[in-house]
């Protein structure tokens, strides 16, 4: 809400500096967000009379001016504009002038003609958003005078929050400038002359929804001559954001901007028989708006109608047929009360979200129907002359008590921490127009308002009831009084305590594993990334949910469900959730790499989503890495080394070490389109990490347009990751008793896995066999084509005593034996 | 041979020893010259054969004699040996010289993302003051994100979420992490003193502060004595906590429909200290987090006494805290993970 300090005052006395205003104000709970200065961008901008307008002796488009800016010779200013005519009065903006935006004057020479300065539109001066000509000024504005003195003024922008709907205005903002200062309101005039035919003479309205127009107050301007209203009311309205039209629809704005109450006015003579009828519009009714779409209605829709059919949505927009225009002589002025959430939905539902449709929405006084009739009939004919015709209709003139809430000054203490007395309350509630008295006895206090309201008997204790302003719509239970108490006296008022009450019991920390996870990866070189869960469709196709098993205990932690889209998404590059890391992390890896970053190694913890259908949605959690480029980057004794397949393992390993899960255990596959059908494996750590990893499918790097030779990737489910603790693992006392190696080549067959070797050893080793590693991988001469050679160190133990040679010589045949039984391993020496 | 002569053949080799170490240029030309004097088949050795062929009387004296001489070249060799092996590796030394000055080979660390950084951080300062981490889902029913918190269906306040919705009967992603507040209050009888750290959505366009995908980080405090007063005084430590104790804070009005009385807490302006900038407004202060007293009727919907039980709540944005900290002014660079950016959080 913009608040021009010249409308405030008045309606209010302010002698606090604009600073201070907005300061109290802001601790009043009505946040001013900016002071604008209005005008004080129009540096060097002054009011010229045009004396002469020729055309541009080198440029069609272009008109040669000379312009009487007061004291000295006229200027020759250039100007594009086609709505200039001598003898107007123009804002010129002098050389070294600067104007809104930091646009700079100076003069120019245009087409071979000299330009000393520039005439101005009302959009380049921010005066108002009409760009195609020159802000014509008032035949009285003194020239030479510079603009900012004629229509300067302060503005501050006030944050009204949704629930006060009465300080949509500047008389509520004035009543909580009030409440801060104590000065007293001076409303302005609602008194009209009254003459000619009575209005219930002319206009009959019939509201056949009351259910959604619980009253309509009409009245009746009739002898208007439209015009634009007089200069100080055009610069008022546009300082508040209000765009002029006419006079007589200024009046209209200035009353929704003044009192908070929209208006809609429509000329007379397109309201046929003079017979307004308030219902809800026929399904398929078709009807064209003021901004001259036609629009299909639907039965939801509240119209004001004349018997030939709509001439406005309520509360929403008038029609084109009624608009006031040039030729418009009689006015009904409608004020009127609408359902709130009828007014929302259809504001909504046509896209046309407007200042009086929010004020609707957030529902509007009663007695302010009357007033805002009566207000705008006598701006009109203040503005564009005419005469009231005597009377109003008026379908619900029995305006409600006010509400009533009892409180209890002691519960209010104990909510805020304050010791006010129930004097003190009553006093601070005064002031914001919240009249109090003792309550009668066995009053009860309603602390929950709503369809399911909560009262309390409240015998015990001293209860004080409120009498509610009929402004006030946001006050109904005593928590509603707690704040306006508190809010008066000042926030900064309430004593700051430690809280004493019991802390709760010991609870896990869900955070923990996580926080283990990204210190271990970022301490082992990976940086942590926080993607989008929103992805493009392409992406969820591409990278779909794996459901890679269960861990141990956390069967929720399952990938399931087909993938959910947003319904209404911001862009389709984010509209549908992600099932799983890997396609986030590579777009990532991509915009790194446009950047010129050719190493890269990132991960992120995050969820993948689903609807499963039973339960409707699933989330579940991921570990996802990516690395590419160089692991070492180059130095000066060494070349880089890149990263490969083992890297990404090692992460893995280094994992499920620091968080005590069993090593990780690989298994090739083939069936992922992603991966590289050579370099892929499913990788399970007991019960406790399931996922794969793998290098990118060359044909993925050139589908995702990734300018990288080789990546690897990897997602994992890790027990804990949802919420869980790491896992406990026993630690054994180091043996006094020194260990003994011995070393095995192996040579096997190029596809034997080594996990299988490994496996082989471990099962032929014995209990002496504590360690088996693997040291060395060899192809070549003189090995076979088809053979490998793998070099395992054996780690081998007694604990108890030191080991012979022939009981050592024992486990390394009993291996042998089993390698060749069972693999046809064959052994170099 | 006699004892004059075995004397004057120990004295020549003692003179002739001693000159020979006196010109060693290393420790291996003195180690051969070690062996040759005193060697098993050294000049020494053979020397005193001759002994033999003493009279018995005589052997004692150039027993003597040998002895002193054998004293003397020891010495003599431990001595240059001393000399030389010092000179040895003080050239070592020498020829090891690095240049220290070039820098050390780089070892690689990651970073962690300055959003879950920050929940780290306000999850830490708060678990000082007894509160414990809860989650809750991220894609939630309207009934939990809006009605339970007094927002009911076509509430004005519903401006204050623009909301993404899912094709799933029902659901939408949630709009801020107060949903969590019922679901613990659901779960959890009081004392609670709940923290909720997550992920949240909006329809909102992306500019430099606003985002359609954020975190954010919800408080809750119930039990039957909790204060505005303690909300103030507990918001005023975490201020000093995140930003330095000597931060001054500010207490004022604000509004959402599941608080009553609402606030709007601020922290003096960390650019301008609190003079008026444009980081801030001109208004000295920044706004870093919205709370208030939990509303009767949000009470009632977690299943708890409205009249037994009251608390607060309070939410805040952790990519705000951690811009305001860091004084990064676009919000983008948050979820555009680019490492220039990232791995300044080491």
């Amino acid at each position: 809400m913009r608040v021009p300090l010249s409308w405030l005052r008045e309606i209010v006395d302010v002698d606090l500096s604009p600073e201070a205003l907005a300061e109290r104000l802001t601790l009043l709970g009505m946040e001013v967000k900016g002071i604008i200065r209005w005008g004080e961008d129009w540096r060097n901008v002054v009011v010229g009379e045009l004396l002469s307008v020729e055309r541009h002796p080198g440029a069609d488009r272009l008109s040669l001016t000379r312009v009487n800016v007061g004291d000295g010779e006229p200027l020759d200013i250039v100007c594009g504009a086609t709505n200039i005519a001598a003898g107007q009065l123009v804002p010129v903006a002098l050389p070294g002038a600067v104007l809104p935006g930091d646009r700079r004057i100076e003069r120019t020479e245009k087409m071979g003609v000299v330009s000393n300065g520039m005439l101005c539109s009302g959009d380049e001066l921010g005066l108002t958003a009409d760009a195609d000509g020159i802000l014509i000024l008032a035949a009285d504005t003194p020239i030479g005078r510079p603009l900012v003195e004629l229509y300067g003024d302060t503005v501050l922008d006030v944050d009204v929050k949704p629930n006060r709907s009465d300080a949509l205005s500047i008389v509520g903002l004035a009543r909580e400038v009030a409440a801060v200062t104590g000065a007293t309101l001076r409303l302005t005039p609602t008194d009209v002359v009254e003459a000619g035919r009575p209005t219930s003479e002319r206009l009959r309205v019939e509201v056949e929804a009351p259910d959604l127009c619980p009253r309509f107050v009409g009245r009746w301007v009739s002898g208007v001559k439209i015009g634009p209203s007089p200069d100080r009311i055009q610069m008022r309205l546009l300082a508040a954001g209000q765009r002029p039209i006419s006079n007589v629809v200024d009046a209209s704005n200035y009353v929704m901007v003044e009192l908070g109450k929209p208006i809609h006015t429509f000329d007379a003579a397109a309201v046929h028989d003079g017979r307004i009828i308030v219902r809800r519009a026929r399904p398929g009714e078709r009807f064209e708006t003021l901004d001259h779409v036609v629009r299909e209605l639907d039965a939801e829709t509240l119209v004001i109608a004349d018997p030939d059919g709509p001439i406005g949505i309520a509360g929403v927009m008038g029609g084109a047929t009624s608009e006031i225009g040039e030729g418009t002589t009689d006015v009904v002025v409608e004020s009127a009360i609408f359902d709130p959430t009828s007014i929302r939905r259809t504001a909504f539902r046509y896209a046309l979200r407007s200042e009086a449709s929010l004020r609707f929405e957030k529902g509007q006084e009663f007695r302010l129907a009357r007033l805002g009739a009566d207000r705008t009939a006598h701006l009109i004919t203040e503005w564009a002359g005419g005469e009231v015709a005597p009377g109003a209709v008026d379908t619900n003139p029995d305006e409600p008590a006010p509400g009533h809430v009892a409180f209890r000054p002691a519960r209010i203490n104990r909510l805020l921490g304050t010791d006010l007395s129930a004097d003190a309350q009553r006093t601070l509630l005064a002031r914001v127009g919240v009249d109090t008295a003792p309550a009668a006895p066995g009053t009860r206090v309603r602390i929950a308002a709503g369809s399911d309201p909560v009262e309390i008997d409240a015998r015990e204790t001293e209860v004080v009831d409120a009498t509610v302003p009929t402004w006030r719509r946001d006050l109904e239970v005593e928590a509603d009084i707690a704040e306006e108490v508190i809010r008066v006296h000042g926030y900064d008022l309430v004593p700051p305590t430690t809280p004493h009450t019991p802390e709760p019991a010991y609870r896990h920390d869900p955070l923990e594993v996580r926080a283990l996870v990204r210190e271990t990866l970022a301490g082992a070189g990976l940086s942590e990334a926080v993607t989008s869960a929103l992805v493009a469709p392409r992406l969820v196709e591409r990278f779909p949910a794996l459901d890679e098993g269960e861990l141990a205990g956390e069967p929720e932690q399952r990938a399931a469900g087909r993938s959910i889209v947003v319904t209404n998404p911001l862009s389709s590059q984010h509209s549908v959730l992600r099932q799983g890391l890997i396609g986030s992390l590579l777009e990532v890896v991509g915009t790194n790499l446009r950047h010129g970053r050719d190493d890269i190694a990132i991960f992120e913890v995050g969820k993948g989503y689903g609807a499963p259908g039973d339960p409707p949605t699933h989330e579940w959690w991921r570990l996802g890495l990516v690395l590419t480029g160089a692991a070492q980057p180059a130095a000066w004794d060494r070349p880089p080394r890149a990263y490969d397949l083992d890297d990404a393992k090692g992460v893995l390993e280094l994992l499920c070490r620091r968080l005590g899960f069993a090593a990780p255990i690989y298994e090739p596959i083939t069936d992922d389109a992603n991966l590289h059908p050579g370099r892929a494996a499913r990788v399970v750590a007991g019960g406790s990490l399931v996922g794969r990893l793998g290098e990118l499918h060359p044909e993925a790097i050139a589908a995702l347009d990734l300018r990288a030779e080789r990546i690897y990737v990897a997602e994992v489910a890790l027990a804990g990751l949802a919420g869980g603790s790491p896992s406990e693992h026993r630690v054994t006392a180091p043996s006094r008793i020194p260990s003994v190696e011995r070393d095995l080549a192996i040579i096997v067959p190029l596809d034997t896995p080594a996990s299988e070797i490994e496996a082989t050893i471990r099962r032929h080793g014995g209990p002496l066999l504590r360690d088996v590693a693997l040291f060395d991988i060899y192809r070549g001469q003189p090995l076979a084509d088809g053979d490998k050679s793998l070099a395992y160190r054996m780690t081998l133990r007694d604990d108890e005593r030191t080991l012979t040679d022939p009981e050592l010589d024992a486990v390394v045949a009993t291996v042998v034996e089993g390698l060749t039984v069972e693999l046809g391993a064959r052994f170099r020496t | 041979m006699d004892l004059a002569d075995l004397t004057r053949d120990l004295e020549a080799l003692r003179d002739e020893a001693l000159a020979s170490m006196a010109a060693a240029v290393d420790v291996p030309a003195l180690e051969a010259l070690e062996l040759d004097v005193l060697g098993k088949k050294g000049r020494l050795t053979t020397i005193l054969r001759g002994i033999g062929a003493l009279p018995a009387d005589d052997r004692p004296r150039v027993g003597a004699i040998a002895n002193a001489v054998r004293g003397a070249i020891d010495s003599a060799l431990a001595a240059r040996g001393i000399d030389l092996r010092g000179s040895a590796l003080t050239d070592r030394l020498a020829a090891e010289r690095l240049d220290v000055t070039t820098p050390g080979r780089p070892i690689r660390r990651g970073s962690l993302h300055p959003s879950i950084e920050s929940m780290e951080r306000i999850a830490e300062i708060f678990g000082q003051f007894g509160f414990v981490v809860h989650e809750s889902p991220e894609i939630e029913d309207d009934l939990t994100n809006f009605q339970l918190l007094n927002i009911p269906p076509d509430h004005p306040a519903r401006d204050l979420w623009d909301t993404l919705y899912v094709d799933v009967e029902g659901r939408l992603l949630r709009t801020h992490t107060s949903p969590g507040q019922i679901r613990v209050m659901q779960t959890v009888k009081p004392p609670i003193r709940a923290l909720l750290p997550g992920r949240c959505f909006r329809y909102e366009a992306i500019d430099a502060s606003h985002a359609s995908e954020f975190f954010q980080v919800e408080g809750l405090m119930v039990d039957e004595g909790t204060t505005l007063g303690d909300l103030k005084g507990l918001l005023d430590q975490f201020a000093k906590a995140m930003y330095g104790a000597d931060k001054k804070t500010r207490f004022r009005p604000g509004y959402y429909p599941f608080t009553e009385p609402s606030v709007a807490f601020d922290v003096e302006c960390l650019v301008c200290g609190g003079s008026g900038c444009a980081a801030c407004g001109r208004t000295g202060w920044m706004t870093i987090l919205g709370a208030g007293m939990v509303h009767p009727v949000v009470l009632r919907n977690g299943g708890l006494d409205p009249e037994r039980y009251q608390g607060f709540a309070f939410g805040m944005g952790p990519e705000r805290i951690k811009m305001l900290k860091h004084g990064i002014t676009d919000l983008r660079l948050f979820l555009e993970n680019d490492l220039r950016f990232l791995e300044q959080f080491r």
